[in-house]
C-alpha cells in the first residue's frame, strides 16, 4: 500500500502529460518555417558529395557557388561569389574576380583561396557529382595546375578545350562548385581527408542559411547566417522527415507544419479547397521516361521501340495518377532548357501500335518485364502503361523493388524496361544530350556509363553530334544542333519519355516568399517569411 | 454382410443414424457424423462461420460469373477513377479506374489459393515432425523439436519477409513463406498427441503383433492426431489470410495488377482521407473471411475435440 500515493502521482503525471500535449496545438513559430518532406535520400551535408534531391535544395539554401543563374530566366548568369569573369581568345582559360568583403557564416573572409580550394577540393575527392567540373579535363594530378589562384581576389580556370562557355558557366551553377570555407574546414581535417568526415555531417559556407543540425531520416534545422549580406527574415527553417503523404497533410491542415511537399493529386486537389492553404508549382529540369534495353532482341526492332511511344496515354497520365505532378513532355530536354522541343508528337493511337509490331513480326505481341520502384507514383503510372501496352497485346509484368535494386539492376544492363526518372546534373543542355543522346563504348565494361549505356544503346553518329554540340560557342546554333538531336531520339530511341515532373508544394496562407526554382537545388527559403 | 445398408426402421433415417447398435462401420461412422454436426449446429456462429466459407468458396469458383467488370484492366483514367460507391460500381473504383467489387471477387480466389496451399503444405510437415519425434522420442526427438523451436522463436511475419526477400517478391513465393514460417505449432501439437497415445495400450497391442514403426505412425498415430490438426489449421486460415495481406501490404507478396487484397489496401491508404472506400473495402474482405474462419474453427473445435467438456 506504500506504493499508492506513488502510483496515483505518477498517473497524474502522466494524465497531465497527456493534455498538455493536446493543448499544445498551436502554430508553428513566427520566424519559424517547418516543411514536411521526405528526406530519406540525405547521405551526406558535404557540396562536394551531395547528388541527392533534397541535399542539394539544403546545399541551394546554405552555400553559394562561384555563378548562378536566375530562377525566373534560365538563360541569364550572373556572378554569385564571381563578381565578374574574362574568358581568353582560345576560349579556354577563364580568369574570374571574386566578390569583396564577402563573409563565411564562421566569420572567415571568402576569398579566392576558399574558391580554389573548394574547386580543387571536388575534383581531389573525387565523389559522384565531381565529373561536372572533371569533364573539363580535369583530374587529381592536375587540377592544382589547372585552377590556380593569381592574387587575393583572382583565380583562372584553364580547361582541356574550348568548350561552349555557357556550358562551363552552367556546371559552375551546381551544387558541386559551391564554396567551402578553407579555414574552418582545414582545421577539422584528419589524415589529409580535406576535412571530408567532417563536412559530412557538418557545415563551412556562406549562405543565406547555416545548417545546424541533421538527424537521418527525422530532420535538418538551419539557422540564419548572420553573416550574409541580404539576411534572410527568417530565422530557422526546419525540414521534418514525414513519409506518408497523408500524416503531412493531417501534420499541414493542423497548422503543425507550413509546407507539405511531397502530397499526392487527390490530396493536393483537397488541400487546395481549405481557405487556409495555397498550393504552388514549379516545373523542374526533371523528366520522367521508360529506357528500353536494347539487349532484349524484341525491343532491339525499331518497329517496337516506335509502338511502345504509341501505347503510352500521356495526356491521361497527366491529367489524372500525375495531376499537378507532371505535364506531357517527350523530348529529352526539359522546357527552358537552351534548344527544348516541345511539341509532343506521340499519343496513344492502339491501332498504329499494332500495325508496327506486325511490321516487326510481333503480331500478337509479346511479353516483357519493367522494374519499378515501389513508390507509390511509379507504381500508379506503371499500371497505367500496363494497360495500355495490354491493348496491343503487349503484356508488361512488372518487378518492384525499393530504388537502389532496381537501379543497381538498371545500371548493370539486366533490366527489359526501367522506370524512372532523370533530373539534370546542370542547366546545360548537355547534361541530358550527354546521357540521352551519347554513348562512345557501347561495351559491358565501358567507363562512362550514360543513360544510352544503361540501355545498351548505340546511338551511331549522335554521339559525335553530341560532343561537337557542347564545342559550339555560337548559341544559336547550338540549340538548332540540340533540336536534331532530340528529334532523333524522340523518333529512334530507346527512351518513351511521357513527362517533365512539376514541383507542387502545399503551404500555409501565411507563408510568402518560398521560392521553387526550376531545377532541384533551386527551391529557396532566402526571402521566405510569414506574415 | 456387406452390400445394401438394412432398410431404415420406422421411425426413419435419422433413428437409423443415431442407432445405438449399428449394422456396418459405415453406419457408425455416419451416426458419428450426423451427431457431430447436430452439435455444431447448434452453435449459430459456427454456422455463420461456416456459410462465410461456403460463401467464399462460391465467389472464388464463379468469381467470372458474378464479377461485373476485369479485375485487372481499368476504365477510363479520367472519368472512372477513384469513384465512390455507387450503382455501377457497387464498391466504388480505385486510383486505375478499376471496379473493387470485381477486384475483391477475383482476389478470393488469390485468398483460396494461399490457404490452400499452405494448408497442403504445411500440415503434412507439422504432422509428420510431430508424430515421428513424439514416437520415436530419444535423440530423433530432441533434433526435431529443436529445429521447431528454432523455427518458433522467430516472428512469423518476419521470417516470412525474410524468405520473400531471399526468394523474390510473388505470390507463390509468399505462399512458400508462409508454409515455411507456420508448420511448427501443428509440429508441437502432432507430438503432443503422439506422446499420450504412444503409451496407450492399442498401440502396445498392434506392436505385439509385430507392426512396423511407420505402419503405427501412419496407420495408428496419425489419424488420431489429424482432428485436433484440422481444428489447428482452420483456426490458423485467418493468421495465414492476414499474413499473405501482410506481405501483399508490403509490396511483397502478390503483385500489381494482380487484385491481392493486402496490396490493395496497400494502394488505398494513399487515398485514405478522401477516398476511403479504395482501402477500406478489401480490408472488409480481409476481416470478414478471417472472422468467417475464426467461427468455423472454434465451432470444429466444439465437435471435433474429443477432451473438450462433454
Amino acid at each position: 500500500m506504500k506504493r499508492l500515493p506513488k502510483f496515483f502521482l505518477s498517473a497524474a503525471l502522466v494524465a497531465t502529460m497527456a493534455t498538455s500535449f493536446s493543448a499544445v496545438q498551436a502554430a508553428t513559430p513566427p520566424d519559424t518555417l517547418v516543411h514536411a518532406w521526405q528526406i530519406d535520400d540525405i547521405i551526406s551535408l558535404d557540396p562536394a558529395e551531395i547528388f541527392e534531391f533534397s541535399s542539394s535544395e539544403i546545399a541551394g539554401n546554405t552555400y553559394e557557388r562561384l555563378i548562378n543563374y536566375d530562377i525566373k530566366d534560365v538563360s541569364k548568369i550572373y556572378g554569385e561569389v564571381a563578381e565578374s569573369w574574362t574568358v581568353s581568345d582560345d576560349g579556354k582559360t577563364y580568369t574570374f574576380k571574386i566578390r569583396q568583403n564577402k563573409k563565411f557564416a564562421s566569420g572567415n573572409p571568402l576569398t579566392a583561396e576558399d574558391v580554389v580550394f573548394s574547386l580543387q577540393r571536388a575534383v581531389i575527392l573525387d565523389k559522384s557529382p565531381a565529373f561536372i567540373l572533371g569533364q573539363f579535363g580535369f583530374d587529381k594530378n592536375n587540377v592544382k595546375d589547372k585552377i590556380k589562384q593569381t592574387g587575393p581576389y583572382e583565380f583562372t580556370m584553364e580547361t582541356d578545350k574550348a568548350y561552349a562557355p555557357t556550358f562551363v558557366l552552367y556546371c559552375l551553377t551546381s551544387t558541386v562548385a559551391s564554396i567551402v570555407d578553407k579555414k574552418l574546414t582545414m582545421q577539422n581535417e584528419k589524415d589529409g581527408d580535406l576535412g571530408y568526415n567532417w563536412l559530412k555531417t557538418h557545415y563551412a559556407g556562406s549562405g543565406p542559411f547555416s545548417i545546424r543540425d541533421w538527424k537521418a531520416n527525422e530532420v535538418v534545422v538551419l539557422e540564419r547566417n548572420p553573416n550574409y549580406e541580404k539576411k534572410a527574415p527568417l530565422a530557422r527553417v526546419i525540414y521534418r522527415h514525414i513519409k506518408e503523404t497523408a500524416t503531412q497533410r493531417l501534420l499541414l491542415e493542423k497548422g503543425d507544419v507550413d509546407i507539405a511537399r511531397n502530397l499526392n493529386p487527390e490530396e493536393i486537389a483537397a488541400v487546395s479547397k481549405n481557405p487556409d492553404i495555397k498550393v504552388d508549382s514549379a516545373p523542374k529540369g526533371t523528366v520522367w521516361y521508360l529506357g528500353l534495353n536494347q539487349k532484349n532482341p524484341n525491343l532491339a526492332k525499331p518497329e517496337v521501340r516506335k509502338a511502345l511511344k504509341y501505347l503510352v496515354d500521356y495526356a491521361a497520365i497527366a491529367d489524372t495518377i500525375m495531376k499537378y505532378k507532371g505535364e506531357v513532355h517527350q523530348a529529352f530536354l526539359p522546357k527552358g532548357y537552351l534548344g527544348a522541343i516541345n511539341d509532343n508528337p506521340y499519343k496513344l493511337d492502339v491501332a498504329k501500335a499494332k500495325d508496327l509490331l506486325a511490321q516487326a513480326g510481333l503480331k500478337d505481341g509479346f511479353s516483357v518485364t519493367m522494374d519499378t520502384t515501389s513508390r507509390p507514383e511509379t507504381t500508379g503510372i506503371a499500371q497505367a502503361i500496363q494497360s495500355t501496352f495490354a491493348q496491343a497485346g503487349v503484356k508488361l509484368e512488372l518487378i518492384p523493388g525499393d530504388n537502389k535494386q532496381t537501379l543497381t539492376k538498371y545500371r548493370a544492363r539486366q533490366h527489359d524496361i526501367y522506370i524512372g526518372e532523370w533530373g539534370s546534373d546542370y542547366q546545360d543542355p548537355n547534361s541530358n544530350a550527354d546521357t540521352f543522346a551519347a554513348n562512345d563504348d557501347n561495351s559491358d565494361n565501358a567507363k562512362a556509363k550514360p543513360l544510352a549505356w544503361r540501355n545498351a544503346w548505340d546511338p551511331g553518329p549522335l554521339t559525335a553530334k553530341t560532343r561537337a554540340a557542347v564545342m559550339e560557342r555560337d548559341a544559336e546554333k547550338r540549340a538548332q544542333m540540340y533540336e536534331e538531336l532530340q528529334k532523333a531520339v524522340l523518333d529512334d530511341g530507346p527512351f518513351v519519355i511521357f513527362l517533365q515532373k512539376i514541383e507542387v508544394a502545399a503551404e500555409r496562407k501565411n507563408v510568402d516568399g518560398f521560392v521553387m526554382g526550376p531545377s532541384f537545388d533551386t527551391n529557396s527559403v532566402a526571402q521566405a517569411k510569414k506574415n | 454382410m456387406a452390400g445394401a445398408p438394412p432398410l431404415p426402421q420406422p421411425s426413419g433415417l435419422r433413428a437409423w443414424l443415431l442407432s445405438a447398435e449399428p449394422n456396418s462401420r459405415w453406419q457408425a461412422r455416419l451416426g458419428r457424423g450426423y451427431l457431430g454436426w447436430r452439435s455444431f449446429t447448434k452453435n449459430p456462429l459456427a454456422v455463420l462461420g461456416l456459410g462465410i466459407v461456403v460463401l467464399l468458396l462460391f465467389v472464388a469458383l464463379f468469381a467470372d460469373f458474378i464479377a461485373p467488370y476485369s479485375p485487372v484492366i481499368g476504365g477510363d483514367l479520367r472519368t472512372q477513377r477513384l469513384l465512390p460507391p455507387s450503382e455501377t460500381f457497387w464498391l466504388g473504383t480505385d486510383d486505375q479506374a478499376r471496379d473493387i467489387f470485381s477486384r475483391i471477387i477475383y482476389g478470393s480466389r488469390i485468398t483460396l489459393f494461399v490457404i490452400v496451399l499452405v494448408s497442403i503444405i504445411a500440415t503434412p510437415i507439422g504432422l509428420l515432425v510431430g508424430t515421428v519425434s513424439g514416437y520415436l522420442g530419444g535423440w530423433v526427438d530432441t533434433v526435431l523439436m529443436r529445429i521447431t523451436d528454432i523455427f518458433l522463436a522467430f516472428p512469423r511475419l518476419v521470417l516470412a519477409l525474410a524468405f520473400v526477400a531471399a526468394l523474390g517478391p510473388g505470390i507463390e513465393n509468399a505462399v512458400i513463406a508462409i508454409a515455411i514460417t507456420s508448420w511448427p505449432p501443428y509440429a508441437r501439437i502432432a507430438r503432443a498427441e503422439t506422446l499420450m497415445i504412444r503409451n496407450s495400450d492399442f498401440i502396445a497391442a498392434v506392436k505385439l503383433q509385430g507392426a512396423s514403426t511407420p505402419r503405427i505412425i501412419f496407420g495408428h498415430v496419425v489419424p488420431l492426431c489429424i482432428s485436433s490438426l484440422i481444428v489447428r489449421v482452420t483456426l490458423d486460415m485467418a493468421g495465414i489470410i492476414l499474413t499473405a495481406a501482410g506481405l501483399g501490404f508490403l509490396g511483397l507478396g502478390a503483385q500489381p495488377p494482380s487484385p491481392e487484397w493486402g496490396a490493395m489496401v496497400a494502394t488505398g491508404r494513399n487515398y485514405l482521407i478522401d477516398q476511403w472506400w479504395v482501402a477500406a473495402m478489401p480490408g472488409l474482405a480481409i476481416f470478414v473471411v478471417s472472422l468467417g474462419f475464426n467461427l468455423l474453427g472454434d465451432g470444429l473445435r466444439d465437435v471435433l475435440d474429443p477432451k473438450a467438456a462433454k
